[in-house]
């Protein structure tokens, strides 16, 4: 028996599962960013399965959205930390229970 | 190959898992690094090397860099050792994402046809395909996305540098001085 697309199916699930985990109960925000960079490639490895167990993987429709979520994924991570830089010099913290107000 | 397959998928597990049990949020980053080349495997595994290339340069390469140098930006690696990791009702968000994986997303997987059309190895997709539907029917999504990152590029210098100072600027009152240090 060889790979199937359960196997990739079930453990992108799993990752999923393990990111969602961390950024619904870590309080350290640079964790929460990290976690929802586990959720996005799990969700990438989910696309590629798909893509290669397809009946036509010449039309490269799951390398394409692949791509196309790396780089949006890039772009929110590269805009994520520059938050963070900004809420630790307003707030002196970035312990996310910490930061309640909005107004100082 | 179901070797590597199993030996992929427990790397990236153990580097997730790791990445949200440590306490040093450096080793955390270090662990999720690890994740992220364990999921380059798992590209290449399934055929899409051009996809696998870009993970390790981008991932591995730029969004671990940044991570670290934001931890070095900000504060204290480890936190209050007093403190736990965990956010106040950590139980009850462990609770509900084990409920969703084992009572919507495994019953949903396992009603999906599991055996595949295509073996592998049996088609032989290559970087030169990509390319060519990347210029023909995709050129108005690769410039949107080149908008975007530009966009984000000038939005993160603003967020991290512009921002700051013009509050700054504006919460100072008149009669004091602009920098109390100096």
């Amino acid at each position: 028996m060889g790979l199937t697309l359960h196997h990739f199916l079930i453990l992108s699930a799993i990752l999923f599962s393990i990111g969602l985990v961390g950024a619904l109960t870590r309080r350290h925000i640079i964790i929460m960013l990290i976690c929802l960079e586990i959720m996005l490639n799990a969700a990438n490895l989910n696309l590629i399965a798909f893509w290669h167990f397809s009946s036509n993987p010449l039309l490269m429709h799951g390398p394409l959205f692949t791509l196309f979520a790396i780089a949006i994924a890039a772009t929110e991570a590269a805009l994520g930390l520059a938050l963070v830089l900004a809420i630790f010099r307003h707030y002196k913290t970035i312990d996310l229970e910490s930061i309640r107000d909005l107004k100082e | 190959m179901i070797v590597a397959f199993y030996l992929l998928a427990l790397i990236a597990v153990l580097g997730a898992g790791l990445a949200i049990t440590l306490r040093n949020v450096v080793h955390a980053v270090f662990s999720v690094l690890l994740f992220f080349s364990a999921l380059a495997g798992l590209f290449l595994l399934l055929l899409a090397e051009f996809i696998a290339a870009v993970q390790v340069l981008v991932y591995i390469g730029s969004v671990g860099i940044l991570m670290l140098f934001a931890i070095m930006l900000t504060t204290n690696v480890v936190g209050d050792p007093n403190r736990p990791v965990q956010s106040r009702g950590w139980v009850w968000g462990g609770l509900a994402v084990v409920a969703l994986l084992a009572g919507v997303l495994l019953p949903i997987i396992s009603r999906t046809g599991g055996q595949s059309p295509t073996p592998l190895s049996d088609f032989n997709p290559s970087v030169k395909q990509l390319g060519l539907v990347l210029m023909d029917p995709y050129f108005a999504s690769l410039g949107v996305i080149a908008l975007l990152l530009t966009a984000g590029l000038i939005g993160a210098v603003v967020a991290a540098t512009g921002a700051s100072e013009a509050d700054q600027a504006k919460t100072v009152p008149e009669n004091r001085p602009r920098f109390p240090n100096n």
